[in-house]
């Protein structure tokens, strides 16, 4: 039972952009296809083509050579392609069972067995009859990988499956793949994660701007190969000048720094002292949710500690609030995008304005002078390389990484002394990691401080002076990086210890 | 003894008799709520159900016809809702807010050549039954069909929207319409579909105000029970059992404290007034605390616009 998917010169234009120009792919089963590309590069576009979802302008599909018509969902469906979606599509407040019986045409009690025997042919442990409100992001997953399953799919689509996953569902969604590979099911494999195309996939096809720029075996490729495809020039790798700062200027200090939560879902800070010289990057590792947000929240002044001294610049400011920090050239970069750090419904200059309060440009007599702000956003815009001009476009618009340039940029612009940053590239393309990373590697050559915040260790390695590792709200050891492996980090980020 | 058991049982039929269009009109639009489409209309949507009902039964002179008739005119007005919302794409809550002003102006109008006609005596059913057996007779007989329907209704609703596919589909929709349509649901279609029940609904609940409850034609003669089974359908969390009790309820209080203001109680009018709607909200309250039930009957959609990725 081969299958072979074949698409032919599809075009999809909107307004403003070519989402998909002249693509001409194939694919056989037995094999994992990945498709790999930017944001914006086209894939979802293509995906979502294949699935019924959008009409291209132009094109043809086939499959095992007969062309077939994708007007709606259920044309795909009744061609056998099954497809899960990176925003599931599940209905949240029905039952497991009631989100898999609403497509299916099979009684209550026949649909009840094929469900379980999926179940326990691939091991997945759900309750059928709990609300899917109540289910993690892996379960959910795989309510929606049975729902195409049930339907005896030849192709399977996979869109950025891993974003919403830990690493260990990660594991095991990699395995379910390759068995469904096995028997026969072609998989067609959506993301911008390189590392995953070389451990899964047999072949992979590059998507840059809306083209195929290149389709090889993942053999042939490595992570620098394919992220020079990926972003169409040739990245240069950063390296940073090691320096010991012996006998740099101190410029924070903290000590004492106790925090006790009554919320069990925070977690402790027990006694954590360091400091940071002059133009020194600290980084601090760690897997997720051992202190880390509770540590950046304290530094920005979100949570104010008793007992707790922070000196920056020779001033106590423990008690001051983020805004007053601000005042005193520190600035802040926090781990979510979209709640913590802008406010997607606002335009990208109103944004740019609310963490200027006190700017005596921006507002005068409480009104707000709206030339003064754009212009300031403008420059921004332009100074980081923000994929666009429009200061009036609302903030949610923007991709990951240019929200994150411009978030960066309005932090940076006003040239603080200190910047901290939690998780500053989580879930951004290769591009925009680079940029940031250069942005970061060179206000440290300017003479300014940082504090890296990070569950990433190779960005840890390749951005900081001196590295800790935070575990159960402690923090180990403070050492040079040139002193730290990957290897030591894994041990102390598991809470061993190393001489 | 067996006198004044017969008056409660005669009370219990009026608080029933009252509480048939709150039940009526609630149950209609939670069918639409659940769709996702949040439909201020109803007011507007009875109040032309009342008086196309009043006006066919004059003109025809038959009360079936009068009946049907009223439930194809509050359809009809709510094709005008589900074109504005569903094709046009305008928001909901000023498009239903503007058909219950519509729907005001518009019976007053033609309602203009029917005031102070008499109606016509509704047949009611078990007449015998209702005398001859005391406290429950008056209870359980000599009702009009629509009420008996009104009373089975929340059961069927209930029934309908838990064990059906239909139902399971409409929900899905409330929930969450863009991954409906990605499983390929006609979204439009469905919320048409519970757009026009409840339209049809709403008629039936006007009609029974102007055929059987107060058989004439009052310009404005709903007083605001529109609006009351729209609060009825929030307060019962869309579960429409809990509508039959919130309208039992209310129909109650509503009666009971008129009874309340005849015996000359020394409690302001004011206060008596506005029992019915500070009890009806209290026991929904009491009766809906439990947030996750909430959760998982709140249609997430409620009012939001849908359009489809072309």
């Amino acid at each position: 039972m081969n299958t072979k998917l074949r698409v032919s010169e599809i075009s999809k234009i909107y307004p403003g952009c070519v989402a998909n120009d002249e693509i001409s792919l194939e694919f056989g089963s037995g094999k994992i296809y990945a498709l790999l590309g930017e944001n914006g590069a086209g894939k979802s576009t293509l995906v979502k083509i294949l699935s019924g979802v959008v009409r291209p302008d132009k094109g043809e599909v086939f499959l095992n050579d007969k062309s077939i018509k994708l007007n709606s969902p259920l044309d795909a469906k009744k061609n056998n392609i099954g497809m899960v979606f990176q925003h599931f599509n599940l209905f949240e407040t029905l039952s497991v069972f009631e989100n898999l019986s609403i497509d299916s045409d099979k009684k209550d009690e026949d649909l009840r067995l094929s469900v379980n025997n999926i179940l326990k042919k691939y091991n997945f442990k759900i309750d059928l009859d709990i609300p899917v409100l109540n289910l993690s992001a892996g379960q959910k997953q795989k309510v929606e990988i049975i729902r195409c399953l049930i339907r005896n799919p030849k192709v399977l689509i996979m869109d950025e499956p891993t974003s919403v996953l830990t690493e260990q569902e990660t594991e095991d969604l990699f395995v379910s793949l390759k068995q469904f590979s096995d028997e026969g099911i072609l998989i067609i494999y959506i993301t911008h994660k390189l590392k995953e195309v070389l451990s899964l996939c047999d072949e992979v096809a590059v998507m840059r701007k809306g083209k195929v720029v290149s389709v090889s075996k993942t053999k042939e490729e490595k992570i620098e190969t394919l992220a020079n495809k990926m972003v169409g020039e040739n990245l240069n790798s950063i390296k940073k000048k090691i320096n010991n700062f012996k006998y740099s200027e101190e410029i924070l200090k903290i000590s004492n720094l106790n925090f006790r939560s009554d919320d069990p879902y925070e977690t402790n800070l027990i006694n954590l002292n360091f400091s940071l010289k002059k133009g020194e990057c600290l980084g601090i590792a760690g897997i997720s949710g051992n202190g880390q947000s509770e540590l950046f929240q304290i530094l920005s002044g979100e949570i104010i500690t008793d007992y707790t001294s922070i000196k920056f610049r020779d001033k106590e400011i423990s008690k001051l609030n983020p805004r007053e920090r601000r005042e005193y050239l520190m600035a802040f970069s926090p781990e979510d995008r979209i709640s913590q750090a802008a406010v997607p419904e606002l335009k990208i200059y109103e944004n740019v304005a609310l963490n200027n309060f006190k700017s005596s440009n921006f507002f005068e007599k409480g009104l707000v002078n709206e030339k003064k702000i754009k212009e300031h956003s403008k420059k921004i815009l332009s100074n980081f390389s923000v994929n666009t001009d429009n200061v009036e476009m609302k903030s949610q618009f923007l991709s990951g990484g240019n929200l994150q340039k411009l978030i960066i940029g309005r932090e940076l612009i006003t040239s603080p002394e200190l910047l901290v940053c939690f998780n500053p590239t989580w879930g951004l393309d290769v591009g925009a990691i680079n940029y940031i990373h250069e942005t970061l590697i060179n206000i440290n050559e300017q003479g300014k401080s940082s504090i890296l915040i990070s569950t990433d260790n190779d960005e840890l390695l390749k951005l900081s002076d001196r590295i800790c590792v935070i575990y159960k709200g402690k923090l180990s050891k403070i050492m040079y990086v040139n002193e730290v492996t990957p290897e030591k980090l894994g041990i102390l980020m598991g809470g061993g210890s190393i001489d | 003894m067996s006198f004044d058991l017969n008056f409660i049982g005669i009370l219990i039929g009026a608080i029933m008799a009252s509480s048939v269009p709150l039940i009526l009109a609630a149950s209609g639009e939670l069918i639409t709520e659940r769709s996702g489409v949040l439909n201020l209309g109803v007011e507007g949507m009875m109040i032309i159900g009342a008086i196309s009902g009043f006006a066919l039964m004059v003109v025809t002179d038959n009360l079936f016809l009068a009946v049907i008739g009223s439930m194809i005119s509050g359809l009809i007005i709510s094709i005008i809702f589900g074109v504005l919302t569903q094709s046009l794409l305008t928001n909901h809550v000023a498009t239903g807010l503007a058909l219950t002003i519509f729907g005001i102006g518009m019976s007053a109008m033609i309602g203009k050549n029917f005031v102070g006609i008499p109606g016509k005596e509704f047949p009611l059913l078990f007449i015998n039954l209702k005398e001859n057996i005391p406290f429950l007779g008056p209870i359980l007989f000599g009702h009009s069909v629509i009420l008996y329907f009104a009373f089975l209704l929340p059961f069927l609703t209930n029934y309908f929207l838990k064990k059906t596919k239909i139902g399971l589909i409409i929900r899905a929709v409330g929930d969450s319409p863009t991954s409906a349509s990605n499983q390929g649901i006609n979204v439009t279609l469905v919320r048409y579909s519970c757009i026009l029940y409840g339209g049809a609904m709403c008629g039936l609940a006007g009609a029974y105000l102007s055929l059987i409850y107060t058989p004439q034609w009052i310009e404005n003669m709903t007083g605001g029970r529109g609006w009351i089974a729209l609060a009825l359908v929030v307060f019962a969390t869309w579960s429409p059992i809990k509508v039959l009790i919130g309208a039992l309820i209310f129909g109650g209080i509503t009666i009971l404290q008129l009874h309340m203001q005849a015996v000359g109680l020394r409690i302001p009018v004011q206060l008596l007034s506005a029992l019915p709607y500070i009890m009806t909200v209290i026991v929904l309250v009491v009766i809906s605390r439990d947030s996750r039930k909430i959760k998982l009957n709140t249609p997430t959609s409620l009012g939001q616009i849908f359009y489809k990725e072309k």
